[in-house]
């Protein structure tokens, strides 16, 4: 049939299947800033102005919109520098990460403006309510919306930029607390940045610098995975299983490889048996290797069975009903306390998997560590005055970045195989996926795309081998979208755990032994199960001094689906119980909770013994560890962080009990929480990255990274160092990652390491730059001494004031004389992981009738060293809070009878949205980090550490009760309260 | 993989209504029809063209709301009561809402709907029109029949809801965040003739509450049934004293 639309003030007729939705007309007219989320409108991100008004795509049928006007963001703006008002003030202020949802949230907000000149932030939210965004805390969104009103208001703006604020303390020692002290009154989308003397002014570094993808996300420019198409494509749906844990007796593809338009249909009877771990981590990776891409068994309801390649996306979801399947079903397990006992279906009972501790057992790990003998830990617990021991359970949730897993596949010129991919690990899914399709290495090409967040989820080889086995099959391109059902049921999602503390304190309040024991569930396989578990050690037993200190950890198999990477990584089930656990023992020993945390926690200077114990290269025996050896925390700017962020939240309300119990709500009850946090940055000796830089003919500069910028705003961070380097604005840097055949290798984007790692990669690469640059320089201003060039404002300055630019120079060593090009590479590896430290503060409300709990504000202060972009970095840290907000009080994978999981969709997962967002306040608090670039230390995890338990604590604050199993969701607290009672 | 499906949009109800056969698919904004899989149905009637979008107030106590009228005009419209816009403006997000209509809401019969809790708590009529005419029908009715007989009934076209406005009401509801589907909630609405309690979240579908006791609730993820129940009790409580009944 003929439609007829007024697309971006053009009228048009196309010609479409009456089964397609306005999302597949639009994206086939090219209009790629409209982007898919899910199938039932829920994301946002297919959000288009029909009529003027704010619609999902994917919900319109492109009949409906016969007769209509449809707008996108590609016709606000007819060139990169000529943004309209809304789309410069996403930019400005950074109001979005990724971008993938970018021009939904631009065109929300041309929406409301249209209707209201001057919205109060409460229809601003409502505004915003339509369009999910995992990255942000919508807090800077909000920002960009006033932003724009007062722009088409006329009135004028000031530059977004953060609150510089005075240190409340030296930096060192703790300060009183002032009860009724305020903070200053700050827009909460500004950063408030507490300056450290010992760190030098510079001109790019530590500067709010716009975003380098900025303009091309507002303007929704093709940048994503599937943002392309390729002559020929076809599309692919991969067959699932409805089982926990079957077996699959046969598989009949006949009637499927018999419908037109079917290209290939591929399972275990067609595809060679290689084993494989899918967790996208260095070489060789950890055992165990429990996968491949087709197997006779199935583990999980959304196993792989299946996959085909076919003309249309309707053809291959077609012949995937046509597989004839015949399976054997088997018993299944979803709790990890219960995968080990006898009588269980083990679930791993293939004869070639390789390093599974005790498949009968289901134990596909057995993780210990300790800083002591068994005999000195049972020694430290005898001599300890008070022993307390609290176990601790934290669910399965889910990464859920709004772009699913993408892979796009084709063979190009030279037979290679391409994959585009939306993935944090280019390099690791080249290595990984080479010998499950029989090629080597340099037969691949992995190209990054831009990412539209990942999370960890996409710390994965998760699909890429079912596209390159389809495409190398067919010879054509192919492309698989995973829907959210897909996502929720088959990628990844964080280890569900049930944690058990125990520490002996002596009689002054110090930890004299500590053990953490843990099991955990790795679901159908082991992936990321070995480290994980170890970043759950780690982060458990670091924070705190303690002379003993031991880690015994079960990772199991059961039939939920895969745990894999999950920003924190094991940190925030650790620290939910570390902290739950610490402030436990405070309330036991009527002790000021933070004083006490303080009395204990790792100060500079203070030795991380169990690192030495931990991960990859771990030892197991204490006595083959020189203590000397132990790494110690260089630089800690935590007491700043909890005096600011003490008194951003009120801490002295808390003991008010009129506050705590407001007369006029008798069943509400308030509270304040804290939680200590500290974070690793990068993992040591392992993370590495590479970067080569090369100089253009106008003297601009052409960085390539492995690196992958999920919507972190690496790319910008990773440019911010490169202009540092070499005296230039960040628009003369041109930024290129994430590609095996252009870029040097990187591992990719998690552990934190990206601006720690990747970006000492860049600094030392536009070193090697500078150098040949100066060289030149000196000849070119007959200076004898190069070191003593300078350069900065696109120009080298002889020390007496002469100067000659960056272009020249790049014209004369590119086309004059002694030809070169100027470039540079450069690699790093640290042998230091340097911890960020945070304060996490929550305040709520809890209804005592209902059970609901409220959280009304988040304060998190970090110390993340330098922090090379202010307006990144807080977005980090809002992001990152949220994320945990929900692990907190909303999200939960919910499991039927038969092991399927029964909230697959946004709306009965939830994650919060614009309109259900509590306040934030992000604090930076500067220490000078020598062993990063200029400073820096992590920020990507560490907000995810601390909400939970904050509000948690709160809870118990509020209340009396102590609830130790996440999330709070109003029946559990309901329950909790009630039994109290 | 749904190459038979036939899209029409009538402009009239008449042509509309000879449209209608069994296994038809009527397609108001689509939220519910197209999300997920593609329309199951060979054919679909759209009712854009119909003209049953707006609002009426033909008494100060009395609105009558066309079938296609959106979310977003109920949410905004100055005549409804505050307390009914909001729940509109909850019911969903500003991407949703302003593509789904109260007829649409209606006929989806959502046991967790907010809005559908105030459609009842306002005595709504729903006009149908199908092959064997046009009548009118009892909301409560019509959602249980919904509930119990599925959209298996010969299709009709939803045409408009009349509400009854008068007096006052309040509404109360638990859910896991501020902005979350509720768990249960509650609206309870003052009239002369006396107290109606409405609730989500306590049946198979919205329900006028006449003892909270008796009611059943079924279970999921969000909460069992005696939690249910016990929610029921507390918000009935609340939204009663929030109306200063008894007072």
């Amino acid at each position: 049939m003929n439609v007829n639309i007024t697309l971006n003030d053009v009228a048009q007729n196309f010609t479409v299947d009456p089964a397609d939705t306005l999302l597949e007309l639009l994206r086939r007219e090219g209009c790629f800033s409209v982007r898919y989320g899910s199938d039932s409108g829920e994301t946002g991100a297919s959000a288009i102005l029909l009529d003027g008004r704010l619609a999902s795509s994917e919900v319109i049928l492109a009949a409906q919109a016969d007769g209509h006007r449809v707008d996108t963001v590609e016709g606000l703006s007819a060139k990169r520098d000529d943004l309209d008002p809304v789309q410069a003030a996403f930019v400005a202020v950074g109001g979005f990460q990724s971008g993938y949802s970018a021009g939904a949230l631009i065109l929300a907000t041309h929406a409301l403006l249209a209707d209201n000149p001057s919205p109060t932030e409460t229809e601003i939210r409502d505004a915003l309510s339509g369009v999910l965004d995992r990255e942000t805390a919508y807090v800077k969104a909000v920002e960009a919306v006033k932003r724009a009103a007062s722009v088409l208001r006329g009135e004028a703006t000031e530059p977004f930029r953060p609150a510089i604020l005075a240190p409340l303390t030296d930096g060192v020692r703790p300060v009183a607390y002032e009860a009724g002290a305020t903070a200053p009154n700050v827009s909460p989308a500004i950063p408030r940045l507490i300056p450290s003397t010992d760190v030098p002014d510079m001109a790019v570094v530590g500067k709010p610098e716009l975003k380098v993808d900025g303009v091309k996300l507002a303007r929704g420019n093709p940048t994503f995975a599937d943002d392309v198409e390729l002559r020929g494509m076809l599309h692919a749906k991969v067959l699932r299983s409805p089982h926990a844990h079957a077996r699959i007796l046969d598989i009949d593809d006949s009637a499927a490889v018999a419908l037109p338009g079917v290209h290939a249909v591929k399972h275990y009877k067609n595809t060679p048996r290689v084993l494989y771990a899918s967790g996208g981590q260095s070489w060789p990776n950890p055992h165990p290797w429990d996968q491949v891409s087709f197997d006779n068994k199935v583990r999980h309801v959304g196993d792989r069975v299946a996959a085909v390649a076919a003309e249309s996306p309707a053809i291959a979801e077609e012949a995937c009903r046509l597989i004839k399947v015949t399976y054997e079903v088997l018993s299944f397990v979803l709790d990890e306390n219960e995968a080990m006992a006898d009588g269980v279906a083990v679930i791993h009972d293939e004869a070639d998997a390789v390093g599974v501790h005790d498949a009968s057992r289901n134990l596909a790990l057995h993780i210990k560590a300790q800083t002591v003998s068994d005999a000195n830990i049972e020694k430290a617990f005898a001599s300890a005055a008070h022993v307390f021991e609290n176990t601790y359970r934290v669910q399965q949730v889910q990464q859920t970045p709004i772009e699913p897993h993408v892979s796009v596949a084709w063979l190009d010129e030279d037979e290679r195989l391409i994959l585009r991919t939306a993935t944090q690990v280019p390099f690791h899914v080249r290595r990984i996926v080479a010998p499950l399709l029989g090629l080597q290495v340099k037969d691949i090409r992995v190209m990054k795309p831009r990412v539209g967040g990942g999370f960890g989820a996409k710390q994965e080889m998760l699909i890429e081998d079912i596209v390159g086995h389809l495409a190398l099959a067919t010879k054509r391109p192919v492309r698989l979208v995973l829907d959210r059902e897909e996502e929720f049921a088959s990628s990844r999602t964080r280890h569900p755990q049930t944690l058990t503390f125990k520490t002996g304190v002596d009689k002054n309040g110090k930890l004299v032994a500590q053990q953490l024991n843990v099991t955990a569930s790795t679901g159908a396989y082991g992936t990321h199960g070995f480290t994980v578990q170890n970043v759950t050690g780690l982060r458990g037993l670091s924070s705190y001094n303690c002379p003993a200190k031991k880690f015994d950890c079960h990772v199991v198999y059961t039939n939920i689906p895969v745990p894999g990477a999950f920003r924190g990584y094991g940190a925030p089930q650790a620290e939910f119980a570390l902290e739950c656990h610490m402030e436990d023992i405070a309330r036991s020993l009527g002790r000021e909770v933070i004083d006490f945390k303080r009395q204990n926690w790792v100060k500079v200077g203070d030795k991380l013994d169990i690192v030495m114990f931990l991960g990859e290269r771990g030892t197991l025996d204490p006595a083959d560890v020189d203590p000397a050896s132990f790494p110690p925390v260089m630089t800690s700017g935590i007491e700043e962080c909890v005096a600011q962020a003490m008194r951003a939240i009120g801490w002295h309300r808390r003991d008010d009990p009129s506050w705590v119990a407001p007369a006029d709500r008798p069943h509400i009850r308030r509270g304040i929480g804290f939680a200590f946090c500290m974070h690793g940055t990068a993992i040591p000796f392992l993370d590495m990255g590479g970067c080569s830089i090369k100089m253009n003919d106008d003297g601009s500069f052409n960085v390539m990274s492995g690196a992958a910028d999920l919507g972190t705003g690496a790319d910008t961070v990773l440019g911010q160092i490169a202009a540092e380097v070499l005296g230039v604005p960040l628009d003369d840097i041109i930024m290129y990652t994430g590609d095996t055949d252009m870029t040097p290798f990187d591992v990719g984007a998690y552990a934190s390491s990206t601006t720690y790692i990747s970006g000492s990669a860049v600094k030392k690469a536009a070193d090697v730059v500078r150098w040949r640059i100066k060289l030149r320089a000196a000849r070119l201003l007959g200076v004898e001494e190069p070191c003593s060039i300078e350069l900065h404002d696109r120009r080298a300055w002889a020390p007496d004031g002469r100067s000659i630019s960056l272009e020249d120079i790049a014209l004369n060593s590119l086309h004059t004389e002694d030809h070169e090009q100027i470039m540079g590479t450069g690699s790093h590896v640290s042998h230091e992981c340097p911890p960020p430290f945070a304060a996490q503060f929550a305040e709520i409300e809890v209804d005592t009738e209902t059970g609901q709990v409220t959280v009304v504000k988040l304060v998190m202060a970090v110390d993340c060293g330098v922090a090379i972009n202010p307006i990144t970095a807080s977005g980090q840290v809002e992001g990152g809070m949220f994320q945990a907000l929900g692990y907190a009080v909303c999200e939960e994978f919910a499991f039927d009878e038969t092991g399927r999981m029964v909230n697959a969709e946004f709306g009965p997962y939830w994650i919060f949205r614009a309109d259900d967002a509590p306040a934030t306040e992000v604090f930076l608090v500067q220490t000078m980090e020598d062993s990063g670039p200029f400073g820096a230390k992590a920020v990507a995890e560490i907000p995810t550490d601390g909400v939970a338990p904050a509000v948690r604590n709160a809870l118990l604050q509020a209340t009396g009760v102590a609830i130790n199993q996440i999330p709070f969701t109003p029946e559990r607290v309901y329950h909790a309260l009630n039994s109290r009672s | 993989m749904n190459t038979t499906l036939v899209y029409h949009r009538p402009t009239t109800l008449d042509e509309a209504v000879r449209l209608l056969a069994p296994g038809v698919v009527v397609l108001a904004g689509g939220t519910v029809v197209n999300a997920g899989t593609r329309p199951t149905g060979d054919v679909l009637v759209d009712l854009q063209a119909l003209d049953l979008s707006g609002i009426d107030a033909p008494t100060a106590a009395t609105l009558v709301v066309g079938a296609t009228t959106r979310l977003s005009a109920v949410a905004t419209d100055a005549r409804v009561p505050s307390w009914l816009r909001d729940l509109a403006r909850r019911e969903l997000p500003s991407s949703l809402r302003t593509l789904a209509t109260v007829g649409g809401t209606v006929i989806a019969g959502g046991p967790h709907s907010v809005l559908l809790a105030g459609l009842l708590a306002c005595d709504a009529v729903v006009t149908l029109v199908g092959a064997n005419g046009s009548g009118e029908v009892a909301l409560a009715d019509l959602l249980e029949e919904l509930a119990t007989q599925g959209q298996t009934t010969q299709p009709r076209i939803i045409t408009s809801i009349r509400l009854d406005i008068g007096g006052d009401a309040n509404a109360q509801s638990t859910a896991r965040t501020t902005a979350d589907v509720p768990i249960v909630a509650c609206v309870v609405r003052r009239t002369p003739k006396g107290l109606r309690t409405t609730m989500s979240g306590v049946a198979g579908t919205v329900v006028i509450v006449d003892d909270v006791e008796a009611l059943n609730p079924p279970a999921d993820f969000r909460g069992s049934t005696e939690y249910r129940r016990h929610l029921a009790r507390v918000l009935q409580a609340r939204a009663i004293t929030e109306l200063g009944v008894g007072q």
